[in-house]
């Protein structure tokens, strides 16, 4: 009864959380490699319309009517992630897992805001910007990082002329 | 102005390097490192012992005691005919620096310890399984041994660079660590420093005694009866496998031409 007591804290000592980082890195990965390959692929499809951070709307292009568009995205980090996140917390440098993380969530946030601008039958969008903000997590005070909110938006114009 | 779509650029914002070489960098690199600072601690800590004499150790640490050790009533009989026992084996120890007490902890896993200060902890575990004086006797002359080589301070310096380590490693506050037994008695002794305290020790019985028969029955017994599994491996992880240690001792005993026959001192709280 005892060896079982003391294998079983073994196994949640030690063998549990690294079967829970195997499992997170190889589920994380998978789930970024499709949203990059998604992401690729809209983006070729949104490929030819006009989003550009000019805060003024470019003289040339003659607007019918505008609105606001936005597009948002709220991505979490997986624990693999997280680990070595924190890993790389002792010593400083570049966060390496973290980088393809935001760089999917800013992408995400662009093409949504594409996509809705699209549907919306609008030609393009300028002083196009982004926010960030960082999801607290309740659990623990508010300390932990729950997940990241990319926001992007921008006005978006319906053209009498077909810019460039 | 002419707008000419392009499409994005990838590689700009993410570094090219697999997560799962990012990982194993960091983990080399930190184990590396702590490793090295682990080592230089404990270079530390024989220096520090070099420099702090036992007497200085034994003023510093009066009164102290671990925070997770649950110790019994000091009016306790069993406490108090182990101090008696305890104080004659420390007469055969010339000029020891410390005024030995011993203090009995309820957990019922055999085990004893030597803390800072002069210091013994026992389990009631311990006295339940002792069937002779000149078992305890060994026992305690073990302690004692331990603290004539002064292992116990590095038990604890290692305790405390791991607690550390630990504390660094979780995020927890480093300032916020108690000493506790548990950590010291799990980061253990090494086997060269169990074997000096058992030679200690025995010299210590047959001093008492005028012979060393039965010290080391208590090993005996535990590798006849193999102890339960998980207990005996608690324990092998921190002392020589009782088999071992008990043909070691009767190596010791023939090499010194001590008497391994001799009358059996019972406990003085069993005989009533």
């Amino acid at each position: 009864m005892e060896d079982i007591a003391q294998n079983l804290g073994l196994f949640f000592n030690y063998a549990l959380p690294l079967l829970v980082l195997m499992t997170a890195y190889f589920i994380g990965s998978v789930i970024e490699k499709r949203h990059f390959a998604s992401i690729r692929e809209r983006e070729d499809n949104a490929h030819g319309f006009p989003v550009v951070s000019f805060d003024t709307m470019p003289d040339d292009w003659n607007a019918s009517s505008s609105d606001l568009v936005t597009g948002s995205i709220v991505i979490s980090l997986d624990y693999f992630k997280r680990v070595i996140a924190g890993l790389r917390g002792l010593v400083g440098g570049r966060i390496k897992t973290y980088e393809p993380l935001l760089e999917r969530a800013r992408r995400e946030a662009l093409l949504r805001m594409t996509e809705s601008a699209r549907e919306q039958g609008f030609d393009a969008i300028f002083n196009v910007r982004l926010e960030t903000s960082r999801l607290a997590n309740a659990s623990r005070d508010g300390k932990g990082t729950a997940g990241v909110e990319m926001l992007a938006f921008g006005t978006a114009v319906k053209l009498r002329n077909r810019p460039g | 102005m002419k707008y000419v779509a392009r499409k994005a650029r990838e590689g700009i914002n993410v570094s090219d390097v697999h997560p799962l070489a990012e990982a194993a960098t960091l983990v080399a690199g930190l184990t590396a490192l702590f490793l090295a600072i682990a080592l230089l601690l404990i270079f530390f800590i024989e220096i520090v012992l070099y420099f702090v004499p036992a007497e200085a150790e034994a003023r510093l640490f009066t009164g102290w005691m671990p925070e997770d050790v649950v110790v019994a009533d000091s009016a306790n009989e069993q406490r108090q005919a182990t101090q008696v026992l305890l104080d004659r084996l420390a007469g055969h120890w010339a000029d020891a620096p410390y005024k030995f007490r011993v203090e009995i902890d309820e957990s019922a896993t055999a085990n004893a310890m030597a803390l800072p200060g002069g210091l013994i902890v026992v389990t009631q575990g311990l006295l339940d399984q002792v069937e002779s004086e000149n078992e305890l006797a060994f026992v305690l002359g073990h302690e004692l041994g331990h603290f004539r080589n002064r292992d116990h301070l590095r038990a604890l310096g290692r305790g405390i660079v791991i607690s550390m380590f630990f504390a660094v490693i979780t995020g927890n506050d480093v300032a916020g660590l108690g000493i506790k037994a548990t950590d010291l008695t799990l980061r253990g002794f090494n086997r060269k420093q169990e074997s000096r305290a058992d030679e200690f020790a025995l010299a210590l019985v047959n001093a008492r005694y005028g012979h060393v028969n039965q010290a080391s029955r208590l090993f005996d017994r535990w590798d006849e009866q193999g102890t339960g599994a998980s207990q005996l491996m608690t324990y092998l992880s921190t002392h020589p496998h009782p088999r071992d240690r008990a043909r070691k001792l009767s190596e010791i005993a023939y090499r010194d031409g001590w008497r391994t026959d001799g009358d059996i001192t019972p406990l003085s709280w069993s005989t009533k």
